[in-house]
């Protein structure tokens, strides 16, 4: 593994605990494989998502407000329609998330997310970017996952508008993986006489 | 001393990544527990085969009153999740009906439990087929219906102890799971029958 002294200096100091770009090729191979392989696991979670949750502010906030409500506010006596029904023409109920099943999601999916997020933080640290923005895609890569449930739990509590913000932190988080995707292939592609020479040390 | 240098550096980073690779494992590991629902029969195929002869469909909507609310909590001992029930019946060539369908469902920490719950015009359980689990559950829920339980649940009436059924399930030796996944779909026939007495048998339009 090459030094710690930065990548190509395009201003600001962009020492990192190592650089991806001068490391060894099966590192490098390591790090791309991950990130395709998360791609690929990323292509399913998005078709998953759609089917079960739909991709719309309506259709996410459908599967998380509960529909539960006290019986305090419910009209005194029931009311009912009827209607002709064609069974050919029947829908499936939409898919719905409660409670206790959201508790279960959130115990593996928060950490499977704080997982990735590091796993993503150990490549961003090796990319050569300035201290300010390896931090900001640090932080957005935990914070999208944390965002994400902590719309589906506001969500839960009623507030059905919170749906905008599970669907924009996972639209956040695709795009921190493009980033640092991109990031790790220019890394990985850079030609080795863009390296800086390692600093010789000098031992006592 | 370069090279030296440049070998402790793989090493270490080797062995970030070795640590990622485990992680990795671990994710892969966590990410199979994940548990979309799944659709074991459609709807629309249990009403179909459960009223074979029905010649015509409706559809009745119940939005839960108060009073009834309050019925079914008595009656059955459990509150309605959803304020909204949905009656799917059936009528004969002359216009006589053959009975109707409801959905009920239990959620649990594991995720729902759905079951297809027909009941003929006599007000007793003609069918029981379960329509939902999850990925999880959707062995413990087969295993269950192997022991033929719910053959025992035909003709049960509302507010009548599903006994039979219940000692079936726990005598036959199928493991905890299974036989917890077999008490939900019990459970949610017992909530279907409570809500098809109060809401659809005695009126419940209020």
């Amino acid at each position: 593994m090459s030094a710690a002294g930065g990548g190509p200096g395009r201003g600001g100091d962009r020492r990192g605990p190592y650089s991806l770009r001068a490391a060894d090729r099966s590192v490098k191979l390591a790090a791309v494989l991950f990130l395709l392989v998360l791609g690929y696991a990323y292509i399913f979670a998005f078709l998953m998502v759609r089917h079960y949750a739909g991709t719309t502010p309506k259709d996410v906030a459908a599967t998380y407000v509960p529909t539960k409500v006290e019986a305090s506010a419910l009209p005194t006596e029931s009311k009912s329609t009827t209607r002709a029904l064609d069974l050919g023409a029947m829908q499936e109920e939409h898919h719905t998330v409660d409670t206790q099943l959201l508790v279960q999601d959130s115990h593996i999916h928060i950490m499977i997310y704080a997982i990735v997020a590091a796993l993503l933080t150990l490549i961003i640290l090796g990319l050569d970017w300035s201290p300010p923005w390896r931090d900001l895609m640090i932080v957005c890569a935990f914070g999208t996952g944390a965002l994400d449930f902590a719309g589906q739990w506001l969500m839960k509590a009623g507030l059905g508008g919170f749906a905008w913000l599970t669907i924009a932190s996972g639209w956040g988080m695709t795009a921190v993986y493009v980033v640092v995707l991109a990031g790790t292939l220019r890394a990985v592609t850079a030609k080795k006489r863009d390296e800086t020479p390692i600093p010789e040390r000098t031992n006592p | 001393m370069k090279t030296t240098i440049r070998r402790r550096k793989i090493v270490r980073a080797a062995g970030a990544l070795a640590a990622a690779a485990v992680a990795a494992v671990v994710l892969g590991g966590a990410a199979d527990h994940i548990t979309p629902t799944v659709v074991i029969e459609k709807q629309a195929d249990v009403i179909r085969s459960t009223l074979p002869d029905a010649r015509q469909f409706f559809l009745k909507t119940v939005k839960i009153g108060r009073r009834d609310f309050a019925r079914i909590e008595r009656n059955a001992d459990f509150e309605p999740e959803d304020p909204k029930v949905k009656f799917y019946y059936g009528q004969g060539a002359s216009g006589d009906p053959v009975g109707v369908v409801l959905f009920p469902q239990v959620n649990t920490q594991h995720g729902p439990f759905e079951v297809g719950l027909s009941i003929g015009p006599d007000g007793t359980v003609q069918a029981v087929e379960p329509t939902k689990a999850t990925v999880e559950t959707r062995s413990w829920v087969e295993k269950a219906v192997g022991t033929g339980f719910l053959d025992d649940l035909h003709g049960l009436t509302p507010g009548e102890e599903p006994t039979e059924a219940l000692q079936r399930l726990r005598s036959a030796g199928i493991g905890k799971m299974p036989t917890y996944a077999g008490v939900q779909l019990v459970t949610a026939v017992e909530h279907g029958l409570a809500l098809y007495r109060v809401l659809y048998a005695d009126g419940g339009q209020g």
